[in-house]
C-alpha cells in the first residue's frame, strides 16, 4: 500500500506539468449555482481544529481536493471555511493530511438538496 | 412522557435503508425510517445505473406501482472507452436482448428514485421521518444498542433492533466501533458529477439512440481522469446527461487536484465536447465510495446492530456496482431483523445469520473476488495512461494504410509498447491486474 505522505511513497509520480498546464481554469460559483442548499444560518457543521496545524501545512491540499472550494485562505494565509456551499460529500473530514478538520452531519433538513442526484 | 418505541430503526433512506424498512415493514413489524434529508434522495448522487434483480427481490411488482419508478432510460447499450488526449478506442456491446419489460438495468437519478423508492416503504407500513439527524445511539446497562438519539427535541427513539445504512460518512458505525477507522484517502474515491440538460431528441440523435427504450451507459478510463486510477462516466438519462469523473482521493490529494477542473478538462475531451454541446447545467455534486474491500471493510452486526450499504463498504468498483449491494444486504438485514422477533434474540451471536447471509451471495462473494481491487489500483498509478495511450496508438497504426507492409506494422506496434513499458514491467502489471480481479 501507498503511504499518505507522498514524499515517502514510492510509487508517487509528480503530474506531468503540460498535464497540469491542460486543466482549465473553472469559477467553481458557476459550478455550484445550480445546487439547491438549505444553509444553517446559526451553526457550521465543519470547522478547523486549530489554525496552527493549518499554518504549518505547506500544501494546503483542501484549498484544491475540496469539490466546491469550501476552503479558502485569507490575507494572511488563514483557512476559511465556506461551509454554506458544502455538499456534505465528506471528503475533507478524511483528506486532510492533519485530520484538523471537524465534521458532523448538519442539522436535519438543512444542507445540500439535490434535485436530480 | 412515555418511549418512543418501535420494532426496528432504520438510519438513512438510501436503497439499503428503505429495502430493509420495506421487508420488515411487509412482514408487519412497525418500522420508523429517519432521514436526514429534506426528503428520500436529496442527500444522495451517484453515476448512475440501478439493476432491477435487486430492486425484484424486495418489491416483486415494482414496475407495476403507481406511481412507476421514475428511472430515466433503459440501458440498452454500455461498454468502456480508453481514453488518450487525443483519440478514444471504444468496447461497446448494444444488443436487441437488452431490451424487456423490466429491462435489467436502467440509467436513474437518486433524488428521484430514492424519494419513489421510500414511498414504497411508507406503503408498506414504515413510518418516515426526514429532517431528522441521528446523532448517537442509545445503550441499556449491558452496552447494546436499544434505540437512537436524533437532534429533534425529545428526539430519543427506542428498537430493539437498528439497521445502521447511514451512508459512506459511516461516522455512526466507527462510534460503536464496528468501522476501526475512518476512510483512508486511498480507499476511498471522490467522485464529481454534473447533470447537462438537452433535450430529448437531441440526446438521441447524438448518441444513436431510438426513442426513450433505449440509452447508454459507458465507462471511462485513461485521459478523462489524466491517466490517474480512477474512471469517468457518461449516462445518458431522458432529457439530460450524467457526466462525471472519480478518483482516489488520495490522487486529488497527492497532486493538489481541482476535481471541477479535471471534470472540465474530461468535458472538453474532442470526443466528448460534441455530445453535451449547448447543453444546460442542471446540477453539480460530489460524493464519497468506500474502497476498502473485503478485507478492510467494517464489522457489520454487532448487539441490536445491523450494517448495510456503503456504510458497511457495499461497492463493487469493478463494474460500477453499489446500490445492488446495498438492497440486497439492506433485505438481508431486514430478513435477519423479521427472524430475531420471532426468537426475541437481538444478539450480536444471532445476528451474525445477516453476514452469513451475504456470504452466501453475490455482494460477498463479488466483494471476496475483487478484494485485491483497490491494492491493485493504488499500487499501479502508471497502469491506466501507459496501456489506454498504447491502445490508442495501437488502433492507430492498425487502421492506418500509408504503404507501410503490415509485418512492419505490427513490428511497430511491439515496439511502442515496448518504448512504454519493459517487458518485465509489462508482465508484471499482467500479473497485478490479473491478482486484482481475482483471477
Amino acid at each position: 500500500m501507498r503511504s499518505a505522505d507522498k514524499n515517502m511513497d514510492k510509487n508517487f509520480q509528480p503530474l506531468d506539468p503540460a498535464l497540469r498546464e491542460s486543466l482549465p481554469k473553472v469559477n467553481v460559483d458557476d459550478m455550484i449555482s445550480s445546487v439547491k442548499y438549505y444553509v444553517d444560518e446559526e451553526k457550521s457543521h465543519l470547522w478547523i481544529k486549530s489554525h496552527d496545524v493549518c499554518a504549518q501545512c505547506k500544501a494546503k491540499p483542501c484549498l484544491f481536493f475540496c469539490p466546491v472550494e469550501v476552503y479558502k485562505t485569507d490575507n494572511e494565509g488563514k483557512v476559511l471555511v465556506g461551509y454554506q456551499a458544502c455538499v456534505e460529500c465528506g471528503s475533507c473530514r478524511v483528506g486532510c493530511p492533519f485530520l484538523n478538520i471537524g465534521w458532523v452531519l448538519p442539522r436535519g433538513g438543512y444542507g445540500v438538496a439535490y434535485k436530480f442526484g | 412522557m412515555t418511549k418512543l418505541t418501535f420494532d426496528a430503526i432504520v438510519v438513512g433512506a438510501g436503497p439499503a435503508g428503505t429495502s430493509a424498512a420495506i421487508t420488515m415493514a411487509k412482514s408487519g413489524l412497525k418500522v420508523i425510517l429517519i432521514e436526514r434529508g429534506r426528503f428520500a434522495g436529496s442527500k444522495n448522487l451517484f453515476g448512475g445505473v440501478l439493476y432491477t434483480e435487486a430492486i425484484k427481490e424486495v418489491l416483486p411488482d415494482f414496475a407495476k406501482r403507481i406511481p412507476s419508478p421514475p428511472f430515466e432510460r433503459p440501458v440498452t447499450e454500455q461498454g468502456y472507452w480508453l481514453l488518450s488526449p487525443d483519440s478514444v478506442v471504444r468496447f461497446m456491446h448494444k444488443s436487441e436482448s437488452y431490451k424487456k419489460e423490466p429491462a435489467d438495468a436502467y440509467i436513474s437519478l437518486r433524488a428521484k428514485f430514492d424519494e419513489w423508492y421510500a414511498a414504497q416503504a411508507v406503503a408498506a407500513g414504515a413510518l418516515l421521518i426526514t429532517k431528522t439527524t441521528v446523532t448517537d445511539f442509545i445503550k441499556d446497562e449491558k452496552g447494546r444498542v436499544v434505540g437512537v438519539q436524533t437532534d429533534r427535541p425529545e428526539g430519543d427513539v427506542y428498537a430493539p433492533i437498528v439497521v445502521l445504512s447511514e451512508g459512506v460518512n459511516n461516522l455512526l458505525a466507527q462510534k460503536l466501533g464496528l468501522a476501526k477507522m475512518d476512510l483512508p484517502p486511498r480507499l476511498v474515491a471522490l467522485s464529481v458529477k454534473e447533470v447537462i440538460g438537452l433535450p430529448q431528441p437531441q440526446i438521441e440523435q447524438r448518441f444513436g439512440l431510438n426513442g426513450v427504450k433505449e440509452g447508454v451507459a459507458i465507462d471511462i478510463f485513461g485521459d478523462a481522469t489524466l491517466g490517474l486510477p480512477g474512471t469517468a462516466f457518461i449516462y445518458t438519462g431522458k432529457t439530460s446527461i450524467s457526466i462525471g469523473m472519480g478518483l482516489l482521493l488520495e490522487e486529488f490529494v497527492q497532486h493538489n487536484l481541482h476535481p471541477h477542473e479535471v471534470l472540465a478538462r474530461f468535458k472538453s475531451h474532442p470526443v466528448v465536447k460534441p455530445l453535451i454541446q449547448g447543453g444546460e447545467s442542471l446540477e453539480y455534486g460530489a460524493h464519497l465510495i468506500p474502497e476498502y474491500g473485503y478485507d478492510r471493510m467494517p464489522k457489520l452486526f454487532a448487539d441490536g446492530v445491523l450494517v448495510a450499504g456503503d456504510a458497511g463498504g457495499m461497492v463493487d468498483a469493478l463494474h460500477r456496482e453499489g446500490t445492488n449491494l446495498a438492497m440486497t444486504a439492506g433485505r438481508m438485514a431486514g430478513e435477519t431483523a423479521i427472524e430475531a422477533h420471532k426468537q426475541n434474540d437481538f444478539s450480536a451471536k444471532f445476528l451474525r445469520e445477516y453476514r452469513r447471509k451475504l456470504d452466501d451471495s453475490f455482494v460477498m462473494k463479488d466483494l471476496k473476488q475483487y478484494r485485491r481491487m483497490t491494492d491493485f489500483l493504488d499500487e499501479t498509478p502508471h497502469f491506466m495512461k501507459t496501456y489506454i495511450d498504447f491502445a490508442n496508438d495501437a488502433a492507430m497504426r492498425y487502421f492506418n494504410a500509408h504503404g507501410l507492409p503490415k509485418r512492419d506494422m505490427e513490428k511497430g506496434i511491439v515496439k511502442s509498447l515496448g518504448q512504454r513499458r519493459n517487458f518485465m514491467g509489462v508482465a508484471k502489471d499482467m500479473m497485478k491486474l490479473m491478482r486484482g480481479m481475482g483471477i
